[in-house]
């Protein structure tokens, strides 16, 4: 087991890797030159030089791959210049000067490290991410645990009405309720529910979890969960199918177990294993968000700041935000398979 | 005798795809008598399974129709017409089941112990304490070694024996008064088929219980029934006593059945078979004319195989490697015309030395001399000239055909890659000529391999190898998953092949009746080693090491063997 | 059990001599022409491709962009009701802003609106009697909604069935490599499949997306071809993973053995051999995936990073209808959000039926 979680560490590093070595390879060179993006509309030579060297791009391409590395390993709170200088913070104020300059920053100057900044709002990246966090995932765990929970309960009730009318019509609604687009349902949502009917606000965030969680997050919640439900349910319905036509449930039968046992105890145990697995892949998507929700209703959460930051071509932002949560979909990827064992009795470490 | 059970006039259909019926079971009709054993047998698709399975109505519900004329009274009731309670109530204590494959017939996520454990709690009074205790003495006596422990193991750490085993432990756990065993001993090795068939004799002579045993075996038949029951497409053919059955059939598919599957003392020149048991002369199975099998003196070596050896490498651990050894230092000759039979349990290393010698698998170390050249040697440029001279026939008649090619392309496919014929016009022709040949119509070439049976398929698989004119045949089980009439004609047909183009054999099977019938010389083989070679009839009238000898112990003897009272 | 009777074999009528059997692609078609779920299905998707077609040759919608109607024109069921906007813009042709709410908060839209403006100045309006009415309603500027449907199908169904078959080419060829190859080769490809799937695909998506549109160099594709590259090149993952199993499976297979015992090449094996017996994989997944990136594809545009808003799309059309749906005007929003969802359930239907027929259990 030790050795295993070791072995899984390790075969992580080439991941990891590879994961900034795609991150570079887009945003440095498919994305064009940095300094040029972050220039925007600044035409001046002189101007976009300087930019250029404060973002170390006039340097070979393997010494920028260093600091990015060097990034990376800081967690984005220390820029490789400013580690090695000491010197004053890089002014990145070619964009919107001075709109996000706290006085920290000042204080910070002389320590040496520098945290590796938005280019939008000069916003110090680390704390950018670990502030958006909260709020999505004051929406996304209890999506999450909802629409497993309503999922897997209904599933096995449409699994035991297998070919009946119910089945086939719950399944009809499923496909079409699937190809309607989330953004209608947004849309239509909270134009009926926080628009015209007032049950819930249209839109907005406080600092108080209790108030998030019973005022501004329940339809955002319950939209997310009414759209996953159906995909989830069509999945864990064909699992419990497979499971149901194994040979071991014709065991169960012929030993003469209830055929609701047989459901309940039989399948369900052995379903659980590939319904782990699908929440397994869900889970990392929990920390994007739903960044549709998130601009919709106004939630200053990570997925809207991370398609703020694409639109504002903020690539300090996306690069963090890209390679924090592949280390983090690793993470899970692995205490995942870890749990597998409590599951599945067959999986050995090996 | 008094009837446990009776079986009237059952009727099953299959609905199948596009408004389809299939009648499985034709309006069978037959008992079994208390505290006796009876054996439904018949080939697949005989509707053997189907008419067990409908006894306890495992049948799925969506497709199969049992008609309302049908009858399956147990002890007073009529099993069809009972409520679904009720007869769950009877499933698993008055009657239980044992499948053909033990490994997915056990839920792989519980205990086995909580399994056995499960039937007692469902059908008895007992508590949750006093069923665990009842099934590890089950456990025992059933035959499992140190079953405290092994109550507490999950089936996939259990060997295929045992967890037959605990199966048949969860079935007798409530004194059923009849088992149905659905082809319990087919999946297993030779020798843990023995145990296990010892084993269900024993509990039905203690549990005074009867039992109803499904199986495609004859052999195994004598060795357990009293009475048989013998089926072919959903009709039975013939029913009476085991000693009727075996001394007088009566019905020539009973009596083809009997005698188209090779036994260990007979080696007729030709596998009498149905149709030869449908000829109003019929056959007189004792005045066969023989063959003589054996290395001869004069003999020329076509192929010459000095110590094989193959290891397969497996990652263990963060750096480690394993090792496993498939084959070890395995040494034979094989004599133009001949044939060789490598006969060995499963993981024995058999079909490793198949595929290792004609390169599809890469040999770790050792010598294959053909016309005195080392293959494994060869660059892969220079080996494809010898390819087509050995050739390989597989197991899976419905792996070993590309689905997406006709008959036609499969046949022509290695002459073009040989450069074998003139052009397409030649190579159809040669390839028409060869469909008669294994005995296919024409019409065969443009047809899909999903349009044939399993044994016609097997004759597709020879032609195919037969285009290139090979001089060394590998027969890789080739025959194991045929029923056992259609068994007898390909092995007719390979026997008149090789008559015919001097052809070698190397003939891999866990079978070893058909080892024997169609060897001149066999190479037992057992964990990667080669344990004992010998012209046919020397090693199996006199074994010298061991393990043959036990192998051939396991060998299910027909009627005879349990006629002799054992010692 | 029941598999003994599947054995059974059917007895096939004996065809005429010289005429090739069905093979299996033909016996999947006979079996979804059983399927009349999967036939309405196919008949639905076949019809949107023809207006796809007919659009694109402009035979159909090909004045989309005329502004044939009065700004939000009721459509033709609803002439009664009262059009306020239309008074409004009547009575001052240059007013054309009407937002009776401040979504620039949540329209993510918000910083483009005076770029729209600006292009639609630039088109020259051809001062024509506006209609009062149109078939189902006019959008701002009086465009008729339903041909804007059928034009934002063009490019919606154009945008998933390239990106499709693109993610399905980069799927099935790495796919059939890795799976068939193993060895060093495999390793670096499962790697590069490891570092793609470790970043969450929404994530993925938008990098992508941030930076092809901040290239210079690809500033030349922006639009259609630059949302099919970001689509395929994020969406190939999971039919790589299926692929390459369905690859290593058919690799062990009898049928591949023999191939190459009769001395046929890596090669053949894996494209003649093979791919035929894998191709209805991917011809399911193909179809899956125009679903999924039609989806995405509404969603991107919806977002700005999708299609340019001067070709229309069902996204572009829901991120108007937003702001519409706030003073009422509903159609655009139904006109998009109904088309969209009638394509794809025909489409998620004939995936279905798709995989049942092609099922290759029936061998």
């Amino acid at each position: 087991m030790g050795a295993y979680v070791l072995r899984r560490l390790w075969q992580m590093i080439p991941t990891l890797a590879g994961v900034m070595l795609l991150i570079f390879v887009l945003f440095n060179w498919v994305g064009g030159d940095p300094a040029l993006v972050l220039a925007g509309k600044i035409t001046n030579k002189d101007q976009i030089e300087n930019i250029r060297k404060q973002l170390g791009v006039d340097q070979p391409a393997y010494v920028q791959l260093g600091y990015f590395a060097f990034e990376v390993a800081t967690g984005f709170t220390c820029t490789w210049k400013s580690y090695t200088d000491k010197a004053e913070p890089p002014k990145l104020d070619a964009k919107t000067p001075g709109s996000a300059a706290d006085s920290a920053t000042k204080a910070k100057a002389n320590s040496g490290c520098q945290a590796v900044r938005s280019w939008a709002t000069n916003e110090e990246v680390p704390k950018i991410l670990t502030t958006r966090i909260t709020p999505t995932l004051t929406i996304m765990i209890p999506v999450l645990i909802l629409e497993t929970l309503l999922g897997v309960i209904l599933a096995i009730g449409v699994a035991y009405a297998r070919g009946t009318l119910t089945d086939r019509m719950i399944m009809m609604i499923c496909t079409v309720a699937m190809s309607v687009s989330f953004l209608v349902y947004i849309i239509v949502a909270q134009y009926i529910f926080g628009f015209q009917l007032g049950w819930f606000p249209v839109q907005g965030w406080s600092d108080s979890f209790w108030k998030n969680i019973t005022y501004y997050a329940p339809l955002p919640i319950a939209l997310a969960v009414f759209v996953g439900l159906a995909p989830a349910l069509r999945l864990y319905r064909s699992f419990f199918l497979d499971e149901i036509n194994n040979e071991y449930v014709r065991t169960a039968r012929a030993k003469g177990v209830p055929e609701k046992t047989v459901m309940m105890k039989h399948v369900l145990r052995n379903a659980m294993i590939p319904i782990l697995t699908n929440i397994g892949i869900a889970l990392p998507g929990i920390f994007v968000g739903s960044f549709l929700l998130e601009t919709f209703f106004s939630i200053p959460g990570l997925g809207r700041e991370i398609l703020v930051a694409v639109n504002r071509s903020d690539f300090p932002v996306i690069k963090a935000a890209t390679v924090y949560l592949a280390m983090v979909t690793m993470i899970i990827n692995l205490l995942v398979d870890v749990l597998y064992k409590a599951v599945d009795p067959r999986v050995t470490f090996k | 005798m008094e009837n446990l059970l009776e079986v009237k006039n059952l009727n099953v259909k299959f609905r199948l795809d596009g408004n389809q019926i299939f009648e499985a079971v034709k309006g069978i009709s037959f008992d079994v008598p208390k505290n006796s054993t009876v054996a439904l047998v018949g080939e697949s698709g005989s509707g053997k399974s189907v008419s067990a399975m409908s006894i306890v109505r495992l049948l799925p519900k969506e497709t199969a129709i049992i008609s309302l004329d049908s009858e399956v009274n147990f002890e007073g009731h009529n099993l069809l017409r009972l409520a679904d309670d009720k007869m769950r109530a009877i499933r698993g204590k008055d009657i239980s089941v044992i499948f053909q494959e033990p490994m997915s017939s056990l839920n792989p996520v519980f205990t086995v112990g909580d399994q056995i454990a499960e039937v007692l709690r469902l059908h008895t009074r007992m508590t949750r304490k006093q069923a665990w205790s009842r099934a590890e003495e089950l456990m025992n006596e059933v035959g499992i070694p140190n079953p405290k422990l092994r109550m507490n193991s999950f089936p996939h750490e259990l060997s295929g024996g045992q967890q037959q085993r605990v199966m048949i432990a969860q079935a007798i756990a409530c004194e059923p008064k009849l088992l149905i065993a659905d082809e319990p001993t087919t999946a297993l090795d030779v020798t843990i088929q023995k145990q296990i068939l010892d084993l269900i004799a024993n509990l039905q002579q203690r549990h005074q219980m009867s039992v109803l045993f499904i199986t495609h075996d004859l052999a195994v038949v004598g060795e357990i029934a009293d009475h048989v029951v013998v089926m072919q497409s959903g009709e039975i053919k013939e029913k009476a006593t085991a000693k009727a059955i075996f001394e007088t059939p009566q019905h020539p598919y009973t009596k083809a059945l009997l005698s188209c599957r090779p036994s260990v003392d007979q080696r007729p020149k030709r596998l009498p078979v149905i149709a030869d048991f449908l000829r109003p002369e019929g056959v007189n199975k004792d005045n066969l004319v023989q063959r003589k099998r054996g290395y001869e003196a004069g003999d020329q070596i076509v192929l010459e195989v000095k110590n094989l050896s193959k290891k397969f490498t497996l990652k263990d651990g963060l750096f480690k490697r394993r090792e496993v050894v498939a084959v070890k230092d395995a040494s034979f000759k094989l004599a133009r015309g001949k044939t060789l039979g490598l006969v060995g349990e499963s993981g024995s290393g058999k079909t490793t030395v198949g595929l290792t010698l004609m390169r599809l698998h890469n040999a770790s170390s050792g010598e294959v001399l053909f016309d005195g050249v080392d293959l494994l040697k060869l660059s892969e440029k220079d080996f494809l000239k010898y390819k087509r001279r050995i050739q390989i026939v597989f197991q899976n008649p419905y792996a070993s055909l590309n689905p997406r090619f006709t008959v036609g392309q499969i046949l022509i496919e290695p002459m073009k890659i040989h450069s074998i014929g003139r052009d397409e016009q030649e190579r159809t022709s040669m390839a028409m000529a060869l469909l008669t040949r294994v005995g296919l119509p024409d019409i065969s070439f443009y047809k899909y391999p999903h349009e044939f049976s399993g044994g016609q398929r097997q004759r597709i698989a020879i032609a195919r190898c037969l285009t290139m004119k090979p001089d060394v045949l590998i027969c890789d089980e080739s025959v194991s998953a045929l029923d056992v009439s259609v068994q007898a004609q390909v092995l007719n047909l390979l026997q008149d092949l090789q008559d015919e183009y001097q052809m070698s054999y190397i003939f891999i099977s866990h079978d070893l009746a058909v080892v024997k019938y169609i060897s001149d010389q066999v190479m037992v083989m057992s964990e990667g080693d080669v344990v004992e070679v010998a012209n046919s009839d020397e090693i199996y009238l006199h074994p010298q090491h061991e393990y043959t000898r036990k192998l051939l112990g396991s060998i299910p003897k027909g009627w005879h063997a349990s006629t002799v009272p054992t010692a | 059990m029941s598999a003994a009777f599947m054995n059974t074999p059917s007895t096939a009528p004996a065809a005429p001599l010289h005429q090739p059997s069905p093979g299996l692609w033909m016996l999947a078609w006979r079996r979804l022409k059983h399927d009349k779920v999967g036939m309405v299905s196919l008949a639905v998707v076949i019809i949107f491709l023809l207006m796809m077609v007919g659009s694109y040759t402009g035979l159909i919608a090909k004045n989309w962009s005329k502004e044939a109607g009065v700004s939000y024109a009721n459509p033709s069921f609803m002439a009664g009701a009262e059009n306020l906007e239309a008074v409004r813009t009547k009575a001052d042709p240059n007013a054309i802003k009407i937002e009776p709410v401040d979504l620039s908060d949540i329209d993510p839209l918000a910083p483009r609106y005076k770029e729209w403006a600006e292009r639609t100045a630039k088109i020259k309006t051809t001062e024509t009697p506006r209609a009062e009415t149109l078939p189902f309603g006019g959008d701002k500027w009086g465009r008729d909604v339903l041909q804007k449907a059928i034009k934002g199908a063009e490019t919606s169904i154009f945008v998933g069935l390239f990106a499709a078959l693109f993610a399905v080419f980069i799927g099935t060829t790495l796919g059939a490599i890795s799976g068939y190859m193993g060895g060093k080769i495999g390793d670096l490809l499962e790697w590069f499949y490891n570092v793609f799937t470790s970043i969450p695909y929404i994530l993925l998506i938008l990098a992508f997306a941030a930076v092809f549109a901040s290239s210079p160099q690809l500033a030349a594709y922006k639009g259609v071809p630059m949302v099919v590259a970001i689509l395929a090149f994020t969406g190939w993952t999971g039919i790589y993973r299926l692929i390459r199993s369905e690859y290593i499976k058919h690799a062990s297979r009898e049928y591949v053995k023999a191939a190459q015992a009769i001395g046929a090449s890596n090669s053949r094996r894996m494209f003649v051999h093979i791919l035929p017996n894998v191709s209805h994989v991917c011809l399911v997944q193909l179809s899956q995936h125009v679903v999924q990136f039609i989806k995405a594809e509404v969603i991107l545009s919806y977002l700005g990073l999708g299609v340019p808003v001067d070709s229309v799309s069902w996204g572009t059309m829901l991120a108007e209808a937003q702001s519409e749906l706030v003073i009422g005007k509903w159609w655009q929003l139904a006109a998009a959000g109904i088309s969209m969802a009638i394509l794809v359930t025909a489409f998620s239907m004939l995936t279905d039926s798709l995989r049942d027929a092609l099922d290759p259990k029936i061998k």
